[in-house]
């Protein structure tokens, strides 16, 4: 008995448009209360710090700034400064909100819809798995960027409103003008969302190894509080290139400074596109091989 | 691999000749999870046209099986072609004309029914673009959820998020349909609908592959059936050459089964003893002329009922071996019973 060759096998097999199923991920991912939630509590902290710092009312004179140590120090200064209220609150929640929110995504992205039995509904249709390991990729980079983006357009928006627009001071001590401002707030919120992007796919790639999600945000979470620490240790400083976060509050705080200083920002950035390849390679090594 | 013969089947079946195009065929199938085997040698025909029931205790390597068949699953060792493409390796090419639900459905529980749907449809190689919303309503209406379609899925009712799973699979006109389990969690109500569908399918051509654990609903649906126990296909071929398998007999209960024996054994009609009574063959003899035999004779006589058929004993006896744990037959010994009608039930 012999199978019929029914359809060229040569031939490309027929699939839907990327562009659809990035429109169906987005509208998935924006249509889940969690997403939404998260978003919206994190657009709302720029506000709550720029109220609180106002409420202490303790402006410090603009032009005193601290080394970037951490964001906390960082928003000490941004109190009567329009300017490094959004920064400072983006190197706050980067020591561990934003890379939670990451996390959450990536988690969700493979490992979550695994035990829904989702991920088995493109598979089927079919979506070939280097094409679902791509939208996923979009998806949380969205979310982290949407993240990062907002945070710093409420910051903006809060520190304007209190201070005014004449507060733009930076931490070298000149005054920017709003679009120079906006400038740097947009850099800030783009170096943010890049070092975002490496924790994301390293959840992805957790993620692409379990059906918990769980799982994967405590062991993000884990890595960085490990991180973190190490980073600590002088005695381990021979380590300290490797660690994503660094630097993340160093840098940060550079973008405030006029000139901006390039080479934190840019050791930085390479090493999240590192951790990105790394990543986004080992899930897909991963979700190639596993079985749907 | 010992089956059912199934050449010179019955004659006026349109569908399935059996040596007709297949849908679906594997090969020495095996898969191994570590050191246990959940399939081996997994040797399946599906004819193009066919319903074919794949029937099989909980655990006997059903929904594994279909998963290789859908590329889900890289098998260990063997083949697995579907609609012509090797699998997993073609799976883009096979799948669009595939519709599947397999392993229970899985939808968001957040979103509704419909952009569930929606979303899987985006999916879909063979929708187009403005396609989708129809072919979406169409589906949701065939499985009767036109009326909760904008409901969230977290609110659905077992039976409902089942025939989500149906809408899904039937979202395009497919060449094939797997469906595993279907009936889980359906009411009567909802049962007869799927075998409704089902006939619809096979009715327009659709080859269809339902796995079950319930004998009656693979005989109420199916043209072909094939058998699973242990991992492995004990029996295959069309529905009724395995019903029939094995000579027609008639076993009698009766207090006097010593006396019965004689009674037909002086009527010339061939018997045996069983342990429920009387086993007498019916080649020879008709079932009230048995009855009549033994009532002539003076045998009181309790009941007198047709024996199992081949599939029923086999399938009786896998269910068995299923509740009794270890007690498990032997596998080819299982092929025997199937051919030779279950000489020691």
């Amino acid at each position: 008995m012999t199978t019929q060759v029914l359809a060229g096998t040569g031939s490309r097999a027929p699939h839907a448009p990327t562009v659809r199923l990035l429109r169906a991920e987005l509208h998935w991912i924006f249509h889940r209360p969690r997403t939404l939630v998260v978003l919206g509590l994190l657009a709302v902290l720029p506000v709550i710090v720029g109220v609180a710092l106002t409420l202490a009312d303790s402006p410090g004179p603009p032009g005193d700034g601290p080394g970037g140590e951490g964001g906390g120090s960082l928003l000490a200064s941004a109190a009567g400064n329009a300017l490094v209220l959004p920064v400072g609150t983006l190197a706050m929640t980067l020591a561990l909100l934003l890379p939670l929110a990451a996390a959450m995504a990536g988690a969700d992205a493979l490992a979550g819809e695994s035990a829904h039995g989702t991920l088995r509904g493109w598979l089927l249709a079919p979506v070939s798995r280097g094409k679902l390991l791509l939208v996923k990729a979009f998806g949380v980079a969205t979310v982290a960027a949407t993240a990062a983006f907002t945070m710093a357009l409420t910051g903006m928006l809060t520190g304007l409103v209190i201070n005014g627009g004449g507060t733009l001071f930076t931490l070298s001590g000149t005054t920017l003008s709003f679009p120079a401002a906006i400038g740097k707030v947009a850099v800030a919120a783009a170096w943010v969302s890049l070092q975002l992007w490496a924790v994301g796919a390293v959840a992805l790639a957790i993620s692409a190894w379990t059906e918990h999600p769980m799982l994967v945000v405590a062991s993000v979470l884990a890595g960085i509080v490990l991180f973190s620490v190490l980073g600590l240790l002088d005695a381990l400083s021979w380590l300290h290139p490797v660690l994503l976060n660094d630097s993340w509050q160093i840098a940060l705080a550079d973008v405030l400074r006029d000139p901006m200083p390039l080479d934190t920002l840019g050791e930085g950035a390479l090493r999240a596109a590192c951790y990105l390849a790394i990543g986004l390679s080992v899930a897909y090594a991963r979700l190639t091989t596993k079985d749907g | 691999m010992r089956t059912v013969s199934v050449d010179g089947g019955i004659a006026d079946h349109p569908l399935s000749p059996p040596t007709g195009p297949l849908a679906a065929r594997t090969r020495g199938l095996r898969k191994t999870y570590g050191p246990t085997v959940a399939v081996d040698h997994v040797d399946l025909d599906v004819p193009e046209g066919a319903v074919l029931g794949m029937l099989g205790p909980n655990g006997s390597g059903k929904t594994t099986t279909i998963r290789m068949l859908l590329g889900l699953v890289r098998p260990t060792a063997g083949e697995a072609t579907l609609l012509g493409h090797a699998m997993p390796d073609e799976a883009g090419h096979a799948l669009p004309d595939v519709g599947a639900l397999v392993e229970g459905p899985g939808f968001h529980p957040f979103l509704s029914g419909r952009d569930n749907l929606l979303r899987l449809a985006a999916a879909e190689p063979r929708l187009g673009g403005g396609d989708i919303p129809g072919a979406v309503d169409d589906a949701l209406e065939r499985v009767g959820l036109t009326a909760a379609a904008r409901r969230r899925y977290r609110g659905y009712s077992l039976g409902m998020k089942q025939r989500l799973g149906l809408a899904a699979a039937l979202l395009v006109p497919r060449r094939m349909v797997v469906l595993d389990e279907p009936t889980n969690g359906l009411d009567p109500a909802g049962t007869r609908e799927i075998r409704s569908i089902i006939a619809e399918l096979h009715a327009s051509g659709v080859t269809v592959l339902v796995s079950s654990h319930l004998l009656a609903e693979v005989e109420a649906t199916c043209t072909h059936v094939a058998v699973l126990h242990a991992g492995t296909v004990v029996a295959q071929g069309e529905l009724a050459e395995l019903l029939e398998t094995g000579n027609p007999g008639l076993v009698v209960s009766t207090p006097d089964t010593t006396a019965a024996m004689e009674a037909l054994r002086g009527g010339r009609i061939p018997s045996r003893l069983v342990p429920e009574g009387v086993r007498a063959d019916l080649t020879a003899a008709t079932a009230p002329e048995v009855v009549a035999c033994l009532v002539r004779a003076g045998v009181p006589v309790h009941e007198a009922r047709r024996a199992r058929t081949g599939l029923e004993d086999l399938f009786a006896r896998l269910t068995q071996g299923e509740t009794n744990g270890e007690d498990r037959p032997e596998r080819d010994g299982l092929s025997d019973v199937v051919e030779t009608d279950g000489e020691d039930t």
